[in-house]
């Protein structure tokens, strides 16, 4: 794959190789995303504490005890237990389409989702976190101490990208060749056209107006132009 | 040939691939819910497939629409295909019979260490506060003090009583908390380069200590030794464990070797959480000792120390010794 030194930059992506040669890419997820997963959790603890509790004052001093249990679980195992699950995230971690991984994309083990979890305890030094949010902003890969450790890896689960839609644009052949890259960029634009407003589309269509033979031009007439050739690189003739 | 061209005529390879993941990642055992046999052979190949068919559909730079539904379909395939298996009966059975033992040999030097900085703190501060009570105020308030003199006294109301089950559980409760809380720290404190393992060992080692030699002082030996002794070849060996795994990654930190300082410390977490295994164990045997068996009152100390004396022998070998011969 082509990349540019400016994404390289501004582009947090981990890429895994795996044995079949070919490169897995990761997108780490960074510090909003990952505070908003653990207030998320934190709310699913306190919920599943407090609903345990209102039955276990119905049978006294056990009930107490499994309390008292069930705290102690939830802090050091919620974790594991849902990072091991199929899922590999707590429902935090999923609503907001997030998985931990290992660093070479593979599912979390246990061990190091046991070692990643304990570690926990040193992140939250020195006060609330403190340790886990500096880490999480100097890294690229938004690690905190505990995946430092365990080599593990917060990203965010794929989404699917919708396919072009351009049904209703006759296709066009280009005036001029273009290079496997500018075909990229043309794709990109045609993949996005239908999220922008047609403002924005006619201008960065106008940019692209060399290749439909309409340079200097701009306006939704060429925009379509651009489109169709967009068209005719995807192979409908 | 064109990426519609592209698309057409792999589409159903990968709608197959598709089908056969997603029947993978709900089966058990390799069995389809039906209880048939999924065609493991089939899916290796379609998959192969894949990800030569990424790697073309890269290097020919077609729409991201097309190389982000190839990269998903191997991303998915990658995680089923790789993913190892971490449980069942014989891998436990191998952990409890040689892998744990072993690792904790195999950390020997770390365990000393962890063992001199727990034990030296216990004994100072144990002999210092025997001889000048007073000093007990300088590690816990006299609130506290006066509580451990309530929870470890003869007085009329606690001797003769058995505590009521529940009660019973209630601590058993409240020992998992603490007790497994304070060695997890012991082992996360490792991280800061070992400093924190080392602190946390030498506080709680001055912590007991200073209990230990005020009760002591107090005349109240007997009940509080008692109570001790049995858990504490669990508890305090847990304890002196997590430390030996926090001061091994924060060697692995400091003297990296041949390694960058993170393979280091991947490799140090890898071996030691072996030992974070057993640890976990370990406080959980105590924690249930010490609410069912060291607290009975009604078992006289004699009987308590005898028991005791086994179980630490055990404990000791079961470290020293066991898998040894094992390959």
């Amino acid at each position: 794959m082509q990349q540019g030194t400016s994404a390289e930059v501004l582009d947090t992506i981990v890429t895994a190789e795996t044995p079949e040669g070919i490169l897995l890419e990761l997108r780490p997820a960074g510090l909003p995303a990952r505070c908003y997963a653990f207030l998320i959790d934190l709310l699913v603890r306190l919920a599943l504490l407090y609903a345990f509790e209102i039955a276990a004052l119905a049978a006294g001093g056990l009930g107490i005890a499994l309390t008292i249990i069930l705290v102690f679980v939830l802090e050091w195992f919620y974790p594991v237990i849902f990072e091991l699950s199929r899922w590999g995230a707590t429902p935090g971690k999923r609503s907001l389409g997030l998985r931990v991984v290992m660093d070479n994309g593979l599912p979390v083990t246990p061990a190091a989702s046991l070692t990643r979890n304990l570690l926990r305890a040193a992140d939250f030094l020195p006060f609330f976190y403190a340790f886990a949010v500096v880490s999480m902003l100097l890294r690229r890969d938004s690690k905190r101490l505990g995946d430092l450790a365990a080599a593990t890896l917060v990203v965010y689960q794929p989404t699917p990208t919708a396919r072009i839609a351009l049904e209703e644009i006759a296709p066009l052949a280009p005036a001029v060749a273009l290079t496997p890259r500018d075909q990229a960029a043309l794709m990109a634009l045609a993949a996005r056209a239908t999220r922008l407003t047609a403002a924005r589309v006619d201008e960065l269509a106008a940019l692209a107006a060399p290749i439909s033979g309409d340079s200097g031009r701009s306006g939704p007439e060429v925009t379509r132009r651009v489109l169709g050739v967009a068209q005719w690189y995807l192979g409908r003739r | 040939m064109t990426p519609l061209q592209f698309e057409q005529q792999h589409q159903q390879e990968w709608l197959e691939l598709q089908a056969l993941l997603s029947q993978l990642h709900k089966s058990l055992r390799g069995r389809s819910r039906e209880g048939k046999p999924i065609a493991g052979e089939r899916v290796a190949a379609l998959y192969r497939r894949a990800c030569e068919q990424l790697a073309l559909a890269r290097a020919r730079a077609y729409p991201a629409y097309l190389i982000d539904r190839l990269e998903q379909l191997t991303a998915d395939g990658h995680q089923l295909i790789y993913q190892r298996s971490e449980f069942g009966y014989e891998k436990l059975k191998r952990m409890v019979g040689v892998e744990f033992p072993r690792a904790v040999r195999a950390h020997s030097a770390y365990v000393w260490l962890a063992l001199a900085v727990f034990a030296i703190p216990t004994l100072v501060l144990g002999f210092l506060v025997y001889f000048r009570p007073e000093l007990i105020l300088s590690v816990v308030d006299t609130y506290t003090a006066q509580s451990f003199e309530q929870m470890y006294s003869k007085s009329a109301a606690a001797i003769g009583h058995n505590r009521a089950a529940d009660t019973d559980w209630q601590m058993f409760g409240f020992y998992i908390r603490n007790n497994i809380g304070i060695s997890f720290r012991c082992f996360a404190g490792g991280l800061f380069a070992g400093l924190g393992s080392l602190f946390f060992l030498a506080f709680n080692g001055a912590y007991t200590g200073a209990i230990g030699g005020y009760l002591t002082q107090k005349g109240l030996g007997e009940t509080f030794y008692s109570f001790v002794v049995t858990h504490s070849a669990f508890e305090l060996t847990a304890i002196v464990l997590s430390g030996a795994a926090g001061l091994r990654l924060g060697h692995a930190l400091l003297v990296p070797g041949r390694y960058t300082r993170l393979q280091s410390l991947v490799r140090a977490s890898k071996e030691s959480t072996v030992i974070i295994y057993g640890v976990v164990a370990f406080l959980l045997i105590a924690a249930s000792i010490e609410a069912f068996w060291s607290s009975a009152r009604w078992i006289p100390p004699l009987m308590k120390y005898a028991v005791a004396a086994l179980v630490w022998t055990a404990v000791i070998s079961y470290l020293t010794l066991q898998g040894r011969g094992a390959r």
